[in-house]
């Protein structure tokens, strides 16, 4: 299998070039029939009074409260939406793109995790697709494309 | 039969095509701690060897004191422990003891002064001479090394005392403080002893590092773990990497012939273990196909536990459906893709270690190119920062060497 960023001949099979480390056509044409199916592709949290935060396209997106003190950096930050007087964790939750759709987990935070307004068990990921009402302890959002 | 640990193994894809050529498959070994698993039932031996050297004067070595102070406030009064203070000289300031005198550990590292230069191999041989006087196997033997300088010369006897270390069970944490160390030491000192290793570079989070140390020991669900895969006919093993705490290139170790045989330290019961396996398979016809089997064994000395083992068996199947065969498991691409940003970073290095710039450019802007699109800004932006820097002067700078270092050994550790 041949990388089309740099020529390396790689063995069938493989994901990533051995020499340049590009995504291998084979195993990105499959990963775009993930992404298809991929209902968290094109993501944003609506707060109620209109901002939004795009969800980063990661497989793995951590929300919670940046503590530089700690060594903290959420992907998604909620401090400026109320996050340290609403009760959000510096690792609250974490959003997961799977080949099958788009889950949350909350990691064990202290005010909880709530989908419709149900609170989800904890390290338990939750299925959510846009529409539904995500809130991280007080700081309730939207889920909406985007 | 209750298992104290469990494990599970995941491939890179369910179904492969039917191809006629041999062809890679990843396979993805977790182990964690059985649920209902109490954690922690080890007592610690934990040998702290510390830099005192002038330059860890004013806050560096305030948080150290008071990071002292924590693991004193923090062990049990069955827990060991002692404490080796070093510059070009070493003084064993608390010798190999019973953690119950806190006041005394407190008081006697109030009146440490920084002073001279760096030799950790005295420090560290002082250490382990420590932790040995307490050396037993029912408990989690540690050694946590603190420096903020480059040692001189000793570097050989740094590494000798790590292989030794991790021989014996005893891993060693390094931390290094600020830019001016040398990470690459520092690093090899933790994975030869299957051990972790941290960058520092705002001292008050020392009590971070030592706390996370002292939970990790307090959480320790089994000790002298060990992965073995034996492959079946015509499986080739080509690389292995361990990725908790950090990712870890282990392949030379543990590949042999046909079989691997990965021995992994200690289990922190809370993050658990994983391993990447990457596999050759050879052509096969369509059908169900044995990759070979995954042992895990473990010892639990305060269960009486010896070599305990478990097993899994490990199937793909050959298929001529071209769509079943293009689904990828996206939690092993996903650790697959943090692997090969690893492996990109370390080539770079290796490449301005040997003075080809040209080539050493080229794996940083591969390595930026893929840090880019697993959405790690940050990193990415170090690694462009390098690039410029090796144009302009044809050297890397500590900090970002540091940044890219420990930054892609740890984009596994981002959740745990």
């Amino acid at each position: 299998m041949k990388c089309t960023e740099c020529n390396m001949e790689n063995i069938e099979g493989a994901i990533f070039c051995e020499e340049c480390g590009a995504k291998l056509e084979a195993a990105a044409a499959s990963d775009k029939s993930m992404a298809s199916d991929n209902e968290g592709a094109g993501l944003v949290l609506a707060s109620p009074s209109g901002s939004k935060l795009e969800i980063p396209a990661k497989s793995e997106v951590v929300v919670g409260r940046e503590d530089p003190f700690s060594e903290v950096f959420p992907d998604l930050d909620l401090t400026d939406f109320g996050g340290a007087d609403g009760g959000v964790s510096r690792k609250h939750a974490v959003i997961h793109r799977t080949d099958t759709g788009c889950t949350i987990e909350d990691m064990g935070s202290t005010n909880g995790t709530y989908v419709n307004k149900k609170r989800i068990q904890p390290h338990a990921p939750q299925e959510i697709k846009p529409g539904d009402e995500v809130r991280f302890g007080k700081v309730a959002f939207s889920l909406q494309a985007a | 039969m209750k298992n104290e640990l469990n494990m599970r193994c995941v491939t890179s894809k369910n179904a492969l095509p039917v191809t006629g050529a041999e062809q890679a498959v990843y396979a993805l070994v977790e182990i964690k701690a059985g649920t209902g698993t109490s954690l922690g039932s080890l007592p610690t031996n934990f040998s702290l060897v510390l830099d005192r050297s002038g330059s860890m004067d004013g806050e560096k070595m305030d948080n150290l004191k008071e990071a002292v102070g924590y693991v004193a406030d923090h062990l049990s009064d069955n827990d060991l422990v002692s404490v080796t203070i070093f510059d070009d000289q070493v003084e064993t300031l608390i010798p190999n003891q019973q953690a119950r005198n806190r006041g005394e550990i407190k008081d006697r590292l109030t009146k440490v002064i920084a002073r001279g230069g760096t030799q950790i191999s005295d420090g560290l041989k002082a250490g382990m001479a420590e932790v040995r006087k307490g050396y037993a196997k029912d408990r989690v033997n540690r050694i946590l090394l603190l420096t903020d300088g480059q040692t001189w010369d000793d570097e050989d006897a740094c590494l000798k005392l790590a292989d030794e270390a991790g021989k014996q069970g005893i891993a060693i944490t390094s931390i290094g403080i600020g830019d001016d160390w040398n990470e690459k030491l520092l690093l090899q000192l933790a994975e030869r002893s299957h051990g972790n290793s941290h960058w520092i570079q705002n001292p008050v989070s020392i009590l971070d590092a030592f706390r996370q140390e002292v939970e990790g020991m307090q959480a320790v669900a089994a000790v002298n773990l060990r992965v073995t895969a034996r492959m079946s006919p015509g499986v080739k093993p080509k690389r292995v990497f361990a990725t908790v705490p950090m990712i870890s290139d282990i392949s030379g170790k543990a590949v042999g012939g046909a079989n691997i045989t990965a021995d992994l330290g200690s289990l922190d019961g809370k993050r658990g273990q994983a391993i990447l396996i990457e596999a050759h398979v050879p052509a096969q016809k369509a059908g169900r196909c044995r990759l070979g089997q995954i042992e895990v064994t473990y010892d639990l000395p305060s269960e009486g536990i010896k070599a305990k083992s478990i097993k899994t068996d490990v199937y793909v199947t050959f298929t001529d459906d071209a769509a079943a065969a293009a689904k990828v498991n996206a939690e092993v691409m996903n650790l697959v893709e943090k692997v090969s940003a690893f492996k990109l970073q370390t080539r770079a290095l290796t490449e301005v270690e040997a003075g080809n710039i040209a080539a050493a450019t080229r794996k940083l802007q591969s390595a930026a190119t893929v840090l880019l699109t697993m959405g790690e800004d940050d990193l990415a932006a170090a690694a462009e920062q390098e690039i410029l820097s090796l144009k302009k002067t044809g050297t890397l700078t500590a900090a970002g060497t540091k940044k890219l270092e420990y930054g892609t050994r740890k984009l596994t550790m981002a959740l745990k």
